[in-house]
């Protein structure tokens, strides 16, 4: 088994270095590729111009939905839209639990909506959570390209 | 057409008709009367006259019995074409002579009657005394006529009155077709102008005035009613014109209000949404690398150095919980309402299975009256109970025998819903403050609490309709009442 | 020989009585139709009596008696006077000269003469001899003949009426 990568869609790099050592500290061992805005993930997914994308896709994909240039919201609506990553899982990991996020959210296809918990031990069980369920439980779609 | 229909010039003209008509029917009779009666009279005091000059004439012929002298003083007669027979009889009832010289028979009669002059059969028969002196009766004179003068003069006089009638009876008709314009032009002006006015609904409109009769009174005061009435209208429209103005100075108004209640809620969705994204993450970061401090630097702190980190961590998950319930009050703000009917008892039972399975350590009796049903948004309501619920249960802490109801009771044929605790109670001096944002009255360290709760859960009944107070005493529990 | 009127027939009384019933009236109706001169002024009360004289042999029997009793001419009575000689007779207002003194009736008239007497006789020629009033026979009926002449010598007026019914006379001239 391979286990895939993390595509983690964070700009507060507080929330960034916390997420990682979270999975970390539960043996999440799995590279986790870090997009600081919505333009970056996109980049990351689809290629910037001139550069091939990354070869593999993420396993899963953990999206904060407030961020600079294009918003979570929109970045799931392009990855929704695009036929590579149709069947993307993506979990929407963010600090509102706003009945109009989880409602858009499931509506542009997320996989799954978790709120950040502001105890970070409380955090740290989520994010553990979350890895474990995403990269070993999940049994994820299949790779469009892949053999 | 029946007559209550006609027109009133046509009545009041056939009134006027049927009255000279009347009127000159009667007179012509009484004229055509008078002639014959005068007429009859006349010729019978002809007769009489004619017979006495013949009867003086013929005394001589009668005294000497000469028949021939008779018979030409008789024969006088035929130039009255009138006179039909005539007979001198003598002193003894014979007859000497007759007119004419052969009379049919029943012309004359055989033996004269007693004297006088009678209408009798269609003719006019006389028999007078002749006489030569004073009391010599020599015998009787005979005439009859005829009466065709009183049919003629009857049918003269019915002719004249029939021409005179006629006469005046177009006469009339002229006078009345004339002059019952005189009543009926008032009534018809008013009448036109009545319906003109109703159709039109045109109150300017005035009533032509003939005269200062009770028909010029009618005209004044109808005129004067239409005056009223257009002043009444004049008036009418002013008012509702100026009503109009202020609808729509209002409406203007409102739809100012609510633009700047649209833009201030937009900004308040805005601001609730960045509070809930942005405030929360510099209180992870907060806690979260407290903990880090306190797993990764363990060693290099003493006990009031973890002690104090461990603070740190408290105020920031106490802060997001602060966070949260403030969105929840906005949030109730802010959601459109769905009216609908509520199985408050239902609900009240699942809210208490809930906070039984959270925490089971904690035995806490909840009595929850059934049927209990209200109009509502039900996860308002839903907060609402939560809200009141938990109260109970949270304040009961510290009772042996806690115990939390919830009841409705009607009050002036006002449904009130209660919940009792026999809880903490409070002091009634403070109950105004009770659903004031963040008013709390025990500490955190008797019982958690962020004091939004209370105001949430009197801005959602304020929302329906309704009121809500409560009742307490410290140590002996509280009780909240709310109308929907 | 007299003859009889139709009407006279029927009442079914002999010819000649009926002749001089007729007669008696005529003779009674005279009074009517003539007037005699106002007679001298009498204070006697009652006024003095119409008298109709018969000279000769009656030929009236009753009838005349009949006829005129009870009858009065204004306050006068009708009285009958029977005569047989000229010299009998009195004032009378009408004298009859019955035929009986045909022979005497110029001596009749002029003893008459100038006096208002009216003399009626049926004889033949009786107004032609300058008697007043003649009974003839015309056509079977009684006819009054008068002489105006010796009415107006009698000083007697005779109304128009009577002479519009009889035939009038004058006396011829000698």
């Amino acid at each position: 088994m391979n286990p895939g990568k993390i595509l983690l869609v964070e700009d507060n790099p507080d929330d960034v270095t916390l997420t990682m050592r979270a999975l970390k500290s539960h043996n999440i061992t799995n590279d986790v590729v870090v997009a600081q805005d919505g333009v970056q993930a996109l980049d990351y997914l689809f290629g910037k111009q001139g550069r091939s994308p990354a070869d593999d896709l993420p396993a899963v994909v953990l999206l904060d939905l407030k961020l600079p240039k294009l918003n979570g919201m929109e970045v799931l609506q392009r990855i929704r839209s695009e036929e590579r990553t149709k069947l993307l899982p993506v979990v929407i990991l963010t600090s509102s639990d706003e009945e109009r996020d989880v409602i858009d959210g499931y509506s542009l296809g997320a996989n799954s909506y978790v709120r950040k918990p502001v105890d970070f031990v409380e955090f740290t069980k989520a994010a553990q959570q979350l890895g474990l369920y995403w990269l070993l439980m999940n049994r994820a779609p299949p790779s469009p390209r892949g053999p | 057409m029946a007559i209550r229909d006609w027109p009133i010039k046509r009545k009041l003209t056939a009134i006027l008709l049927l009255i000279s008509g009347l009127v000159l029917l009667l007179t012509s009779a009484a004229f055509v009367t008078y002639e014959v009666v005068t007429f009859r009279q006349t010729i019978r005091s002809q007769l009489a006259t004619r017979s006495r000059i013949l009867a003086a004439n013929s005394t001589a012929a009668l005294a000497f019995a000469n028949e021939a002298d008779a018979r030409e003083i008789l024969g006088a007669l035929k130039y009255d074409p009138h006179m039909v027979a005539a007979a001198l009889y003598d002193r003894n009832g014979r007859i000497l002579a007759t007119y004419p010289a052969a009379p049919s028979a029943d012309l004359i009669p055989a033996a004269p009657q007693p004297d006088g002059y009678r209408f009798e059969g269609g003719r006019l028969v006389g028999f007078t005394p002749v006489a030569q002196g004073e009391n010599q009766r020599l015998g009787t004179l005979y005439i009859a006529s005829d009466t065709k003068a009183v049919s003629d003069a009857l049918r003269l006089s019915g002719v004249i009155a029939i021409v005179v009638l006629a006469i005046a009876m177009l006469a009339a008709y002229a006078l009345a077709a004339a002059l019952q314009g005189r009543i009926s032009a008032p009534i018809l002006a008013l009448a036109e102008t009545a319906t003109a006015a109703s159709t039109r609904q045109d109150y300017s409109l005035r009533a032509p005035k003939f005269g200062e009769d009770e028909l010029g009174a009618l005209t004044d005061s109808f005129n004067q009613m239409l005056g009223r009435i257009e002043e009444q209208k004049q008036e009418l429209q002013q008012h509702a014109t100026r009503l109009e103005q202020r609808v729509a100075e209002r409406t203007k108004e409102l739809e100012r209000r609510a633009l700047e209640l649209q833009a201030a809620n937009s900004e308040l969705d805005a601001f609730a949404y960045s509070v809930s994204h942005d405030l929360r993450a510099p209180l992870r970061s907060i806690d979260g690398f407290s903990q880090v401090l306190l797993e990764d630097y363990a060693a290099q702190l003493d006990q009031a150095g973890r002690d104090s980190l461990q603070r740190v961590r408290a105020a920031s998950q106490r802060m997001a919980t602060l966070i949260d319930d403030l969105l929840k009050l906005a949030r109730v703000t802010r959601t459109e309402m769905r009216t609908e009917r509520v199985d408050l008892s239902g609900m009240a039972r699942e809210i208490v299975l809930d906070i039984q399975r959270t925490s089971p350590d904690r035995q806490v009796e909840f009595a929850i009256a059934p049927g209990l049903e209200a109009q509502g948004d039900s996860r308002l309501l839903r907060v609402v109970l939560d809200n009141l619920l938990r109260n109970g249960w949270k304040y009961t802490g510290k009772q042996p025998q806690p115990r939390v109801e919830f009841t409705a009771v009607d009050e002036n044929g006002d449904r009130v819903f209660v919940v009792k605790d026999n809880g903490a109670g409070f002091d009634m001096k403070y109950a105004d403050k009770l659903f004031g944002v963040f008013q709390r009255l025990h500490s955190s360290a008797e019982f958690e609490g962020t004091g939004v709760g209370l105001a949430t859960v009197r801005r959602i009944i304020n929302r329906h309709g309704g009121r809500i107070w409560a009742e307490g005493i410290v140590d002996q529990g509280a009780t909240f009442y709310f109308t929907l | 020989m007299a003859l009889m009127s139709s009407l006279l027939l029927v009442q079914g009384e002999s010819p000649r009585t009926s002749e001089y019933q007729l007669k008696a009236v005529f003779l009674f109706n005279f009074v009517q139709f003539v007037d005699w001169p106002p007679s001298a002024p009498q204070d006697s009360q009652p006024p003095p009596p119409l008298l109709i004289g018969i000279l000769g042999d009656d030929p009236f029997g009753t009838f005349l008696d009949e006829t005129v009793r009870g009858e009065r001419l204004g306050a006068r009575s009708i009285q009958v006077r029977r005569y047989r000689r000229i010299a009998d007779i009195e004032a009378c207002n009408i004298l009859f000269i019955s035929r009986s003194e045909s022979e005497r009736v110029p001596e009749i008239l002029s003893a008459v003469k100038n006096r208002p007497v009216l003399t009626v006789s049926d004889g033949d020629e009786f107004a032609s001899q300058g008697g007043i009033i003649q009974f003839f026979t015309d056509k079977n009926r009684i006819r009054i003949r008068i002489n105006l002449d010796a009415a107006e010598a009698a000083n007697l007026t005779i109304s128009s009426k009577l002479l519009r019914v009889a035939e009038v006379v004058r006396t011829p001239k000698r």
